[in-house]
């Protein structure tokens, strides 16, 4: 199989919100929607036409160790 | 099945100055149970023993937790950790294939991943299904069905 290029969330994720829940749209590329619960921020991507969005949150602390 | 390295933002500090981006081999996966789904990014973790997701996704696939499905464990923090357990039908595209894989998954659904955003893809359920080939160098990882999943 071909070698792939990084998916690049950064530019997409750099002004979002740490903490909150972000729904991106299907195709990664922009966010269609922010909110302090996972409830309002898919409601308001589907609101937004965006009918399967992308839900993650960018942490407030950017190292990850779980 | 091929998936990137996913580049997510990170801001220097005293230890790593320069850094603005982490590289972490996570995937975006379906979770879906009835008639409700939802899409997220989960970490392929193998230091985790099962697949845990953050609890907010249990109420949009419509599980109600706590159930009796309750799994303790611990992970960095001091306390124990509670993570409840219901099937879902997890589904990951595959480009090469330009179709969706779809597999049983034995989820569990947990309150202190809230804060992380995203899920992990353990040992049980994603490492016992998939044979994993992680190229750090090359920003990619290889997932590959094993012949009894």
């Amino acid at each position: 199989m071909a070698a792939m290029a990084p998916l690049d969330l950064t530019e997409v994720l750099k002004n979002a919100p740490p903490g909150d829940w972000i729904a991106l749209s299907n195709d990664e590329k922009r966010i269609v929607a922010t909110g302090r619960t996972l409830d309002e921020t898919v409601k308001a991507a589907k609101e937004s036409g965006e009918a399967h969005p992308i839900v993650l949150k960018v942490p407030p602390v950017s190292a990850l160790i779980v | 099945m091929r998936f990137p390295y996913v580049l997510f933002p990170a801001r220097p500090d005293a230890a790593f100055p320069a850094r603005q981006a982490v590289a972490r081999p996570a995937l975006a996966i379906s979770l879906r149970r009835g008639g409700s789904d939802i899409i997220t990014y989960a970490l392929v973790d193998s230091g985790a023993d099962n697949c845990i997701f953050p609890a907010s996704l249990a109420g949009q696939l419509g599980i109600t937790i706590p159930n009796q499905n309750a799994y303790v464990f611990s992970g960095t923090q001091d306390a124990p950790q509670l993570a409840y357990f219901e099937t879902v039908t997890a589904s990951v595209w595959d480009v090469a294939a330009n179709r969706p894989h779809t597999f049983e998954l034995y989820a569990g659904f947990c309150a202190t991943l809230e804060h992380i955003g995203l899920g992990l893809l353990g040992q049980d359920g994603f490492f016992s299904r998939f044979t994993v080939a992680f190229d750090h160098r090359n920003r990619y990882f290889d997932v590959t069905p094993t012949p009894e999943s």
